[in-house]
C-alpha cells in the first residue's frame, strides 16, 4: 500500500491507483478530459498535469501510478502554467461557438478554460476547418471542429458497447473521429458517447436546440424502460421533459444508460393523456368529478368482490402494488396477474423485461392466487367485473371482447386506450413515471426512489392516492397523505422492505432484505 | 405609548379671513395671463420631439447582418440575463452555416425595464437598444413584441 502526500495531505492507496483516483480520494478534482472512470486510461489530452517531487518534467495525473512516498503538488505554480498552456494547444483550432453549442453551460472545456485557462488566444493564423453537424445516426450529431481528440468515445464503444463502430482517422491537424465503413452508428447505447464526450463535439439530435443547459430542472430519478432501472437525472423546462442522462451508480448501471431508455420521457408529453375522471353514463364516458367517480369505482369493486379480475401493472410502484394487492385483499380476489411487456435485452444493461418494477409485484404477490384467473384466461373464467391498474389490453382485441361483458370494469391509466374507450365504467387518470413518487425494484433487488419531474396534467391523481383513497374506502382518516406514508406502511407489513424508508433509499437505493435476490428476467 | 398633544399655532387675522387665499389666486391669474407669451415651459409633445441623448435606451431590437441573415442564434443568453424575465426565444435548427437561429423572439415590452442587458450580454450583437420610446397598445398581446416586429 503506497503511502503518498497530495497536496500537503497524506493518503494510503492500494497498489496500482493512480494519481488523479488518489486525489479524488481526497476530493481534490484535478482536471481531466480524456479520462473517465468507466473507461481505460488514453493520457492523451495532458490537461491533468501534475508536479511530482523528483521527477524532472510536470506528469500526467492519469497514468502515473502512485508509489510510496511519493510527493504530488496538483496546484502548485508549475502544474497550473503546464495546464494553461495545454488548455491553449487545445483552443488553437476550436471554433469558440458556445452560443450555439448545445454543450455550452456542461462543457469541460468552458469550465477549465474559465478555471486555468487564458482569456485570449495568442494564435492569430487561419483555423483549421473540419466537418461541422455530421449525422453519425438520427440519434447523435458530430462537429470535427470542437472534438479535442480525446478518444472517450472510441473508447466506449469499443470497451462498453463492444461494438468498434468509431476511430480516428486522417493524419496532424486533420485528425478526426469517424465512423467506421462510413456507415451509420448502430450501437443501442450510442448516446453514452453523447456523456462522454467532454466537449460540444458529440451532441444529441434529441435535445438538438431544446434548450440550453443552466435553463433545465434536474430530477434524480429511475428510466421506467425495463427492469434494470437505470438511475438518471431528468431535464425539464416550462413544466415539460426534455431529456433523461444517466447518473452515476455503481450497484446498477454504473455510468451509463441505453437509447431506448433515454426516450421513455416522451410519454409524458403524449397528446392523449388522461386529465380528469369518467363514468361511463347512457353508453358515453362522461368527465365526473374525483368523488362521483370514486363513489363509483368504490361501489363497483364491492359489487364485483371475489369475482374481480385485477390486472395490476407492473409499471407501478411498489407502493402502487401493495395497495393494489391490499384492495384484492380487502376484495377477497385471487384472480390477479401483471402483464409483460417486450423490450430490448444484451449483456449490458437492459434485461428484456420492459417492466420496471417486476421484481416488485414478484414480491408484493401480483399472480393468479389459488384458482385464480391470470392475463391468459381470464375471459373464459365466470367473473363479474374487471380492475387494470396502469395497463391496457389494446394488443389483445379478444381480451376486449371480454371486458365488454363485464358488467364492471374499471381503468386507472394515464392514456386513453382503445380498452377504454370500449370497455371501461370508469376511469381514474393516473400519472406516468416522470410525475409521481414513489420506488421501483428493479431486476437484482434494488429498490429505487423515482421523483416527479414535471406537474401532473389537468386534474390527474397519482395512482398511489387514487389506490389509498380506494382501499381507505369511507374511512377517511386512513387515506394517505405522501407516497413517503404509503411505503412506510409497507415497508411495516412486507419483510422485503422492512426496516426502509423513502428517505434511506436516497439517491443511490437499497437492496431488498432477502437472503435470495429476486431472479433475473421475465 | 403615552401620546403628546401637539399644540398648533393660533391663526392670524389675516389668516381667519381667507387673505393669503387671495393672493395665491392672484399668482394663478397672473400665470393665466402669460399663457401663450414668450415664458412657456411645456414642451408641445407629440408636435414636439424630444432630442435623445446618444446612449438613450428605447425598445431592443434584433439585427440583421449585411447578408440579410439574422444575426441571432438564439444563445439564450439575453433570456437568462433579463432582470424582469421579459424575453423568451424558442431555438430552432436552420439551414447555412450557422446552424441555430431563433423561431421565437419573444419580448414582453410590459416586462422590459431598459436596462440593456441584453444589448450588453449578447456575444452576437444582435439585439440592440433602439430609440424608439412610443411604445404603445389596446391589449397585453399587442405589448409582445415578436420577432417580426423585433
Amino acid at each position: 500500500m503506497p503511502k503518498l502526500t497530495i497536496d500537503g495531505r497524506s493518503v494510503e492507496v492500494p497498489k496500482g491507483t493512480t494519481i488523479i483516483q488518489a486525489a479524488r480520494q481526497l476530493g481534490t478534482d484535478v482536471p481531466h478530459y480524456c479520462w473517465h472512470p468507466g473507461l481505460s486510461i488514453a493520457g492523451n489530452c495532458r490537461i491533468c498535469l501534475v508536479e511530482v517531487e523528483g521527477m524532472p518534467t510536470l506528469q500526467i495525473a492519469c497514468n502515473t501510478q502512485c508509489s510510496d512516498n511519493m510527493v504530488v503538488r496538483t496546484a502548485s505554480d508549475k502544474a497550473k502554467r503546464g495546464r494553461a498552456d495545454v488548455m491553449e494547444l487545445l483552443l488553437i483550432n476550436h471554433p469558440l461557438d458556445c452560443p450555439i453549442c448545445d454543450q455550452a453551460g456542461e462543457c469541460k472545456l468552458q469550465e477549465y478554460s474559465f478555471r486555468i485557462g487564458n482569456d485570449r488566444s495568442r494564435f492569430d493564423f487561419p483555423k483549421v476547418h473540419k466537418p461541422k453537424h455530421v449525422k453519425f445516426s438520427d440519434k447523435v450529431m458530430f462537429d470535427a471542429e470542437r472534438c479535442i481528440l480525446c478518444t472517450r468515445c472510441v473508447r466506449f464503444m469499443d470497451e462498453i458497447a463492444k461494438s468498434d463502430e468509431l476511430d480516428i482517422s486522417n493524419r496532424g491537424d486533420r485528425n478526426e473521429i469517424s465512423v467506421k465503413r462510413g456507415g451509420e452508428l448502430e450501437s443501442p447505447y450510442q448516446m453514452n458517447i453523447i456523456d462522454v464526450c467532454p466537449v460540444g463535439a458529440l451532441t444529441s439530435q434529441d435535445f438538438r436546440f431544446k434548450s440550453r443547459v443552466w435553463f433545465l430542472e434536474s430530477t434524480h430519478t429511475v428510466c421506467s424502460g425495463c427492469s434494470r432501472g437505470c438511475n438518471v437525472t431528468a431535464g425539464a423546462r416550462w413544466n415539460k421533459m426534455l431529456r433523461l442522462i444517466p447518473r452515476e451508480n455503481a450497484a446498477v448501471n454504473k455510468w451509463w444508460m441505453c437509447d431506448e431508455g433515454r426516450l421513455t420521457y416522451t410519454d409524458v408529453a403524449a397528446a392523449d393523456r388522461l386529465g380528469a375522471p369518467m363514468v361511463r353514463k347512457d353508453g358515453r364516458l362522461v368527465e365526473v368529478s374525483w368523488d362521483e367517480a370514486l363513489a363509483a369505482a368504490a361501489k363497483g369493486l364491492a359489487a364485483a368482490g371475489d369475482d374481480l379480475f385485477a390486472l395490476i401493472s407492473a409499471r407501478l410502484t411498489n407502493e402502487e402494488i401493495w395497495l393494489a394487492s391490499k384492495l384484492c385483499d380487502a376484495l377477497g380476489t385471487p384472480h390477479r396477474d401483471t402483464k409483460p411487456r417486450a423490450f430490448g435485452k444484451d449483456d449490458l444493461l437492459r434485461t428484456g423485461d420492459g417492466n420496471p418494477n417486476s421484481a416488485g409485484a414478484r414480491i408484493l404477490g401480483v399472480a393468479p392466487g389459488k384458482g385464480g384467473a391470470g392475463l391468459a384466461n381470464f375471459a373464459s373464467q365466470n367473473l363479474a367485473g374487471a380492475a387494470l391498474f396502469g395497463e391496457d389490453l389494446d394488443d389483445r382485441p379478444e381480451a376486449i371482447a371480454a371486458l365488454q361483458k363485464l358488467a364492471f370494469v374499471l381503468v386507472v391509466d394515464s392514456r386513453e386506450s382503445e380498452t377504454m374507450r370500449k370497455a371501461a365504467h370508469v376511469v381514474l387518470p393516473g400519472l406516468t413515471a416522470y410525475e409521481k413518487d414513489g420506488s421501483f425494484t428493479n431486476v437484482t433487488g434494488r429498490v429505487q426512489r423515482i421523483a416527479p419531474c414535471v406537474r401532473s396534467p389537468g386534474d390527474a391523481w397519482p395512482d398511489w392516492k387514487i389506490l389509498g383513497w380506494l382501499v381507505a374506502g369511507n374511512d377517511r382518516g386512513a387515506r394517505p397523505k405522501t407516497c413517503a406514508e404509503v411505503f412506510a406502511r409497507m415497508a411495516a407489513a412486507v419483510p422485503e422492505f422492512s426496516g426502509m424508508t423513502h428517505g434511506m433509499l436516497g439517491t443511490a437505493g437499497l437492496d431488498v432484505r432477502s437472503a435470495a435476490p429476486a431472479q433475473g428476467s421475465v | 405609548m403615552a401620546y403628546v398633544k401637539v399644540k398648533r399655532r393660533e391663526l392670524t387675522l389675516s389668516e381667519r379671513f381667507y387673505l393669503p387665499v387671495i393672493a395665491g389666486m392672484g399668482t394663478t391669474l397672473k400665470h393665466m395671463l402669460q399663457m401663450g407669451g414668450t415664458s412657456r415651459v411645456t414642451m408641445e409633445y407629440p408636435e414636439q420631439k424630444w432630442a435623445l441623448p446618444d446612449r438613450y435606451r428605447g425598445a431592443p431590437v434584433l439585427v440583421k447582418d449585411q447578408q440579410g441573415r439574422e444575426k441571432c442564434v438564439s444563445c439564450s443568453l439575453c433570456e437568462y440575463v433579463c432582470p424582469p424575465r421579459a424575453i423568451s426565444i424558442v431555438p430552432g435548427e436552420i439551414e447555412g452555416p450557422v446552424e441555430k437561429g431563433p423561431q421565437v423572439f419573444d419580448i414582453d415590452m410590459l416586462r422590459c425595464i431598459f436596462c440593456g442587458y441584453c444589448e450588453e450580454v449578447c456575444p452576437e450583437q444582435a439585439i440592440f437598444m433602439s430609440e424608439e420610446y412610443e411604445l404603445c397598445g389596446s391589449s397585453r398581446e399587442e405589448m409582445v413584441h415578436h420577432k417580426d416586429r423585433l
